[in-house]
């Protein structure tokens, strides 16, 4: 999926509340996403199921993927690609840093 | 001798039990709409917010909306909504027009020779103390409370609203107009009820709009229209508010025997629109046509969940509803044909039609038909697509631009609504707020 991405990071949460393979939803700048800590990095994807518009944040973890919770589409946590059907497109990946135990993310425009 | 004024700055209260508790304080209300505040408030306090999974929920993403980021309107402070505009009285003669702001009414008006003849039209807060039987015999009668959280809010928290009552056998021969003003990041939550007795026959246009186009607010209404027995009842919804606004609303009808509604909707303001529209046919041979015009930009997202509601026979439905969506914004059509048992000879027909001029676009159509009866006709039908390229390039070659081009393929997409619609005034409000709509392309 083609993107811009905006210049600043900014806070979504603080590291310590991820727990390994457990994604969480966070709204950061009026906008919804998902952290998952998965082999000690954090990543971070829109938190929006392309297949039907809802959200994946209630979903669980299926090694790199995220499930969605309605349909079982099947999202890459590291990249935000659709895996499985029914979604056919791709969620956004954000950028992540970690600065000490705080969790950046730089929003990419949809 | 100097003496100190002090003024004591009012407390801004929120959507909670404080803010409800003044609300009720410095209302003058009938009790029983006080006793029904209390209910309705009381299921509020009790709900939920839509549940996602919900199937009239499952493709609104509510988790942007705070009830916490707005204040109920005080409706005793003066209101002021700028310069929000208004569409639809362009070249019309009305008998009656009111107008809110911020959900308070501060205009009413109505030709006296109408007034005589037994008409009412006004303030829904006034015209229930003014004539209570008649609004309490309709008020909320069919909108359920508990069918969500906001149907509550609006039930409990409404400040004011419209009433138009029309008599046995009275024709309203030209239109009555009712303007709904919000300011940026206001709250309107008003209610709209129109009655009319057995042959009666009004024309009603309703629009609401904001001061600029950008502005934001929360918007919680509700609306009934009970059409009695051998009346006509043509209703025009014009929503028009900022590009920021919520909308929420529950629309309902009621059509009685011989009786017809020709109800058209237009949407094309408002960041997310969430509107639950029901027609209910309750006497033989009542005949409803609903318009319903759409047009999106930017991240728009607006849901339409409607239902005809076939409880006697000889009844015909006829909703169309049109859709055009530019840039990422998205439309959520579900429309379902109910009939009864023993509602027999009932004819309903549903179409839903979207027109995408952007790859990002996404337009959602769920027709549905729940039948009890054995002797029916229903049917129903969607259709989505892109522009035909082609089109566009047949415009460019005899020298027009791609947005003339687009203009004028989306008015030819309208124009089967727009037969169907008999005010010329209307036809040409709602071309001119579609070619507003159309995105500069070169």
């Amino acid at each position: 999926m083609t993107s811009k991405t905006s210049t600043s990071f900014v806070f979504a949460c603080k590291l310590s509340e991820l727990k390994p393979n457990i994604p969480v939803a966070r709204e950061v700048n009026d906008r919804f996403v998902v952290l998952t800590l998965l082999d000690g990095q954090v990543y971070c994807i829109e938190d929006i199921c392309t297949h039907d518009g809802g959200t994946l944040g209630d979903g669980e973890l299926d090694g790199n993927c995220l499930v969605c919770p309605r349909h079982g589409a099947k999202f890459d946590v590291r990249t935000g690609d659709a895996i499985c059907m029914p979604a056919t497109e791709g969620t956004l990946a954000h950028e992540v840093e970690v600065r000490g135990d705080d969790v950046f993310v730089q929003l990419k425009d949809n | 001798m100097t003496t100190a004024v002090v003024r004591k700055e009012k407390e801004t209260v929120g959507f909670d039990r404080a803010g409800f508790d003044q609300f009720i304080d410095r209302r003058i209300d009938p009790i029983w709409i006080t006793q029904s505040r209390k209910d309705a408030w009381a299921a509020f306090e009790t709900m939920g917010w839509p549940n996602p999974r919900d199937e009239n929920w499952l493709r609104s993403d509510l988790r942007g909306f705070k009830l916490s980021k707005y204040n109920p309107t005080d409706e005793t402070e003066p209101q002021s909504v700028g310069e929000a505009p208004v569409r639809l009285l362009e070249g019309v003669e009305v008998a009656g027009s009111i107008r809110s702001e911020n959900g308070v009414v501060t205009h009413e008006a109505l030709d006296p020779k109408y007034a005589a003849k037994g008409v009412v039209f006004g303030s829904l807060s006034r015209c229930a103390r003014d004539h209570g039987e008649l609004v309490k015999k309709h008020l909320h009668a069919q909108i359920n409370i508990q069918s969500d959280r906001f149907a509550a809010l609006q039930a409990a928290m409404w400040t004011d609203g419209y009433f138009l009552y029309v008599p046995k056998n009275v024709v309203i021969d030209k239109p009555l107009h009712i303007h709904a003003g919000m300011g940026d990041g206001s709250v309107d939550i008003s209610h709209a009820l129109v009655v009319l007795d057995e042959g009666a026959e009004a024309t009603v246009l309703y629009e609401s709009s904001s001061a600029t186009q950008d502005a934001g607010g929360f918007h919680c209404g509700g609306l009934e229209l009970v059409v009695g027995a051998r009346s006509n009842l043509r209703f025009v919804g014009l929503q028009d508010w900022g590009n920021d606004a919520w909308h929420f609303a529950h629309k309902r009808a009621s059509i009685g025997q011989d009786a017809n509604l020709q109800w058209t909707i237009a949407a094309v303001g408002s960041k997310f629109a969430q509107v639950d529209q029901q027609v209910a046919l309750i006497g033989k041979g009542a005949n409803s046509h609903v318009n319903g015009v759409l047009f999106t930009r930017d991240r728009q997202h607006l849901t339409y969940n409607t239902i005809q509601r076939h409880s006697a026979t000889h009844c015909t439905s006829d909703f169309l509803y049109k859709a055009v969506l530019q840039d990422r914004s998205r439309t959520v059509w579900r429309g379902m044909i109910k009939v009864d048992e023993g509602a027999d000879k009932t004819d309903g027909y549903q179409r839903n039609d979207n027109l995408l001029l952007s790859d990002n676009a996404r337009a959602d159509s769920i027709p549905g038909l729940e039948i009890k009866a054995d002797d029916v006709r229903c049917t129903h039908g969607s259709t989505s697509g892109r522009v035909d390229e082609e089109l566009i390039f047949y415009a460019r070659s005899r020298g027009f631009t791609r947005q003339e081009a687009i203009r004028m393929i989306v008015t030819g997409f309208f124009q089967q609504i727009f037969d169907r619609i008999s005010i010329e005034s209307v036809r040409e409000a709602l071309g001119a707020a579609i070619a507003r709509q159309v995105r500069q392309y070169d």
